[in-house]
C-alpha cells in the first residue's frame, strides 16, 4: 500500500489486491486503514519514480505509433491521475490487424513484459478514451465513430477529467452521470462552473480539438521494423538500419527533402528503449553516409550499451527534414561519397563528430572585443557561411595564446618601461628588442556589479629574446593610478 | 673520353625522368598532384619536382623550445595553399599543452584566414590518427595538419599512403625529443631567429632557421628564411646585412644592460 500526504493527514494513494480484500479504498485516510487492517505495510509514494516509470512505459509504447503522450506531462495536470498514456494510433492500427488486435497485443505485452494489468480503450477523442478506459464496464472497449454522446451518457461525472471541487459541486446539485449534463442548456453551466466543465465535455465529444503532447518530438518520416528473432549484434542492427534508411529514401526523394536529424530507436525485449540521435551538418539523402554515422555511434555506445536479450524492434525516424536540391545522390559519385566540396566537408564533419563528440569539430568566429582572450570563439562548424574575418591589424597578435596569463618576474629599467629581462618557467630570457606598449583597458561594461573594482588596464609588449623567441608580455595596472607594484604576465607566444 | 659519356648519360637520364614526370600524372587515377612550390628557388632546387609533393606526408620538427616557431612555419605553409577548400587541423588536447592554443587573430596576422580553418579536437592519440586519416580520405580539405608526438614507422606509412591516395598534403607537427624513422617525404627542423625589422626597429616579418633534414629524392639543406604574411611569400633573410640587429645581438645587448 502506498500513502500520500494530503490535507488532513496521509491518505491511501495506491493499494494492491491483498489490501483491497480488507475493504480498503483509495483516498481513505491512513489512520482509518490502520484501524481496519492493522498489519498493512505502508510506504510513502515516490512521485518522481512514478513519473520516470510512466515515461519509460510511454517511450516503449512508441513501438506502436510515434505519438505517445504520458499523463505526467504538465499539460495534462493532476486531474488525469498521472497513471496512463495516450497513443495516437491513427494510421497505425492496420499494421497490427485492426484496432481490437492492437489492443489485445498491447494488453498482452504490458502483462508479459512489465507485469502490469492495464485498462485500455480506443475512441476518437482522447477525452472519450480516457473516460472509457477508467469507467467503462466492458474491458478494452473500442468505440465506433459518432457514438461518443451515447457512450458518455451513463458514465459518472468523474469521467470528464474535472477537478475534485467541480465534481463535488456537480454531485451536490444532483448531476451523477454525464447524460444528465448533456441535454441541459449550456449557459447556466458556463455561468456557475469553471470553464473546464464545458471544455472537457466538448473535448470528449470532439467539438474542440485536444492536441496530444508527444513524449518524443514527432518525427517527420518514420519507419519501424518488428523482428521475430531479437537482434544482438551491431552488424545486424546496422544492416537493418540501412534497409530502413532505403525505405525512408523513397519518401524523402518524393518530397525533395533531406534528413538533418535522425533518431534510431532500439526496442529491447525487456521493454527498455535505446534512442540514438544523429545530427547532420547538411541535409542529406546519402544512405551510405547515414549508415556509416549510425555504425560509428553504435561503436561508441557498444561498451556502455547493454543489449540484454536483444532488440525486438528497430525504428528509424527523420526528426528534422530540410529541402534539398535534387542533384545530389549516389549516382554521381563513384564511391558513394558526395562530390562537391561543401557536401564532402559536411560528410567529414558529421563523421568526426560521431566519434570525437558533438563539440569536437569547431571553427573560429571573431568577436568584437579588444581583450585577446575574448576576441575569438570556437563554434561548432555549421553549414552557414561564417562571418568574414577583419583584415589583420597592424598591432601584433600572438600565434599561440596561453589559456591563462602566467605570472613572470620582470626586470625593467623604468617602472613603466619595456622589460629588459624576464624569467618564465624557470628560464631567464634577455630581451633584445621590444615593441609597445599597446594599452588594452578592461571592459568595464561587463562588470557584473558597480562596486567591484574593474580589472586593471594591461600594457602589452611584444618582446624578442636573444635566441629569437618572441613573447607577448603585459604589465597589469597603470603605474601610480591603479597600482604601485605592477605585476607582469606572459600571455602569448609568437611564431 | 669517359667524361662526355657520363654527361650524356646524365642528360639522358634527366630527360627520361622529365618525360616520366610529364606522363605520370596522366596515369594517376586522381587529380594531378602538382607540387606546392616555396616560391623560393634556393629551397625549391633541393626538392624533387621543384616543390613540396602534394600527396605526401611532411614533418615539421621544432628545435628545443621552438614549438611556436614550428607552428608558425606550419601555418605559413597552410596559408600559402590558395583556394576555397577548408584547411583541417587536428589538435590533440595534449598536443600544444605547454604552449596554449592557436589564436585566430595571430593566425590571421600570419596570413592564414581563420574562417578556412576547421579544428578537430581529439583526446587520444588513436583518435588523432583516425581523424587525420578520415580527413584525408574524405578529400574535403585542401590540406590536413596535425600535431602528434609519437609516430611509429608503420603508422606513418599508413598516413603517407592515405595522403598519396588522395593527393592531399599532410603536415605533421612533431614536438618530440626522439624521432623514430618515418615514411615522411620531407622533414623540416625549425628554429627561431631574430625577426626582420624595419629601420624604426619594428618587427615586420617572422624569421626562422629552416633545416631540411630529410628529403626523399632530394637533398638536405639549411636556410634562414623570412615570411611575408601579406604576399604569402618566403624569402631568404637578409638579416646579416642589417647592422642594427646582427645575429649575436643578444650578447651585446646583455652587455649594454649590465
Amino acid at each position: 500500500m502506498l500513502a500520500i500526504t494530503g490535507a488532513g493527514g496521509p491518505r491511501i494513494a495506491a493499494l494492491n489486491e491483498a489490501a483491497e480484500a480488507f475493504g480498503l479504498m483509495l483516498g481513505e485516510p491512513l489512520a482509518d486503514a490502520r484501524a481496519k487492517a492493522g498489519h498493512v505495510q505502508t510506504r510513502a509514494i515516490d512521485a518522481a519514480a512514478d513519473d520516470a516509470a510512466l515515461r519509460r512505459l510511454a517511450l516503449w509504447a512508441t513501438r506502436y505509433t510515434p505519438t505517445a503522450s504520458p499523463w505526467c506531462e504538465e499539460l495534462w495536470g493532476e486531474e488525469n491521475g498521472a497513471d496512463g498514456f495516450f497513443l495516437d494510433i491513427a494510421g497505425a492500427a492496420h499494421l497490427f490487424g485492426g484496432e481490437e488486435r492492437l489492443l489485445a497485443d498491447l494488453s498482452c505485452r504490458l502483462e508479459k513484459n512489465f507485469g502490469l494489468p492495464a485498462r485500455l480503450a480506443i475512441a476518437d477523442t482522447p477525452g472519450m478514451a480516457w473516460a472509457l478506459a477508467r469507467f467503462a464496464r466492458a474491458s478494452s472497449p473500442v468505440l465506433p465513430s459518432g457514438g461518443e454522446a451515447q457512450a458518455l451518457a451513463p458514465l459518472p461525472v468523474e469521467a470528464l477529467r474535472l477537478t475534485a471541487d467541480t465534481c463535488r459541486a456537480l454531485r451536490r446539485l444532483g448531476f451523477k452521470t454525464i447524460g444528465t449534463l448533456l441535454d441541459k442548456p449550456r449557459a447556466p453551466f458556463a455561468a456557475r462552473f469553471p470553464a473546464e466543465l464545458l471544455r472537457r465535455i466538448d473535448q470528449a465529444l470532439g467539438r474542440i480539438e485536444e492536441p496530444l503532447v508527444p513524449i518524443v518530438a514527432p518525427p517527420v518520416y518514420h519507419t519501424l521494423r518488428y523482428l521475430l528473432e531479437p537482434l544482438l549484434t551491431q552488424e545486424a542492427i546496422v544492416a537493418l538500419a540501412s534497409r530502413l534508411m532505403h525505405m525512408l529514401m523513397h519518401v524523402l526523394t518524393r518530397d525533395d527533402v533531406g534528413a538533418r536529424a535522425l533518431r534510431l530507436s532500439l526496442y529491447r525485449v525487456d521493454g527498455a528503449v535505446e534512442t540514438i540521435d544523429i545530427g547532420l551538418t547538411l541535409p542529406t539523402r546519402n544512405v551510405a553516409h547515414i549508415v556509416r554515422l549510425i555504425d560509428l555511434k553504435l561503436e561508441k555506445l557498444a561498451a556502455a550499451e547493454d543489449a540484454g536479450f536483444g532488440f525486438e524492434a528497430v525504428g528509424l525516424a527523420v526528426t528534422r527534414a530540410e529541402t534539398l536540391a535534387a542533384l545530389q545522390n549516389e549516382l554521381i559519385a563513384e564511391d558513394s561519397v558526395a562530390t562537391n566540396g561543401a557536401e564532402r566537408c559536411a560528410v567529414l564533419v558529421d563523421t568526426l563528430r560521431q566519434r570525437l563528440g558533438p563539440h569536437s569539430v569547431r571553427s573560429f568566429e571573431p568577436i568584437a572585443s579588444h581583450l585577446p582572450e575574448r576576441a575569438e570563439e570556437l563554434r561548432p562548424v555549421t553549414a552557414e557561411a561564417s562571418a568574414a574575418w577583419p583584415e589583420p591589424e597592424q598591432k601584433p597578435r600572438p600565434l599561440l595564446l596561453l589559456p591563462h596569463a602566467e605570472p613572470t618576474e620582470v626586470m625593467a629599467l623604468i617602472p613603466d618601461g619595456p622589460p629588459r629581462r624576464f624569467r618564465w618557467r624557470g628560464v631567464t630570457y634577455e630581451v633584445t628588442g621590444s615593441e609597445g606598449p599597446e594599452r588594452i583597458a578592461s571592459e568595464w561594461w561587463r562588470q557584473p556589479d558597480g562596486h567591484r573594482a574593474p580589472e586593471p588596464t594591461r600594457d602589452y609588449y611584444l618582446v624578442e629574446d636573444s635566441g629569437g623567441h618572441r613573447f607577448w608580455l603585459y604589465r597589469e595596472g597603470l603605474y601610480e593610478r591603479e597600482t604601485t607594484a605592477a605585476r607582469w604576465f606572459v600571455h602569448g607566444l609568437f611564431a | 673520353m669517359t667524361q662526355p659519356t657520363a654527361q650524356s648519360v646524365m642528360r639522358n637520364r634527366a630527360a627520361v625522368a622529365e618525360e616520366l614526370r610529364r606522363l605520370l600524372p596522366k596515369m594517376e587515377r586522381f587529380r594531378a598532384t602538382r607540387p606546392i612550390p616555396f616560391g623560393l628557388a634556393a629551397i625549391d632546387r633541393y626538392l624533387p619536382q621543384g616543390g613540396l609533393a602534394c600527396g605526401a606526408l611532411h614533418e615539421v620538427v621544432p628545435d628545443e623550445g621552438a614549438t611556436p616557431a614550428a607552428f608558425g612555419f606550419l601555418a605559413a605553409l597552410l596559408a600559402r595553399l590558395s583556394g576555397t577548400y577548408p584547411l583541417f587541423l587536428v589538435l590533440p588536447t595534449y598536443g600544444l599543452r605547454d604552449y596554449g592554443r592557436p589564436h585566430s587573430h595571430g593566425l590571421n596576422a600570419l596570413g592564414l584566414d581563420p574562417s578556412r580553418l576547421i579544428l578537430a579536437e581529439t583526446a587520444h592519440r588513436k583518435d588523432t590518427l583516425w581523424a587525420m586519416e578520415e580527413a584525408l580520405r574524405s578529400r574535403a580539405p585542401a590540406a590536413v595538419a596535425g600535431i602528434i608526438d609519437q609516430l611509429d614507422l608503420k603508422t606513418s606509412q599508413k598516413l603517407h599512403l592515405a595522403a598519396t591516395d588522395c593527393g592531399l598534403p599532410l603536415f605533421l607537427l612533431r614536438p618530440a625529443k626522439i624521432l623514430e624513422a618515418s615514411a615522411a617525404a620531407t622533414r623540416w627542423r625549425v628554429g627561431p631567429a631574430p625577426a626582420a625589422r624595419d629601420r624604426f626597429g619594428l618587427i615586420t616579418r617572422a624569421r626562422w632557421r629552416l633545416k631540411l633534414e630529410r628529403c626523399r629524392n632530394g637533398r638536405a639543406g639549411e636556410w634562414m628564411v623570412e615570411y611575408d604574411h601579406v604576399a604569402h611569400r618566403f624569402s631568404l633573410a637578409a638579416a646579416l646585412a642589417d647592422p642594427a640587429f646582427p645575429r649575436s645581438a643578444g650578447k651585446e645587448a646583455f652587455r649594454q644592460v649590465s
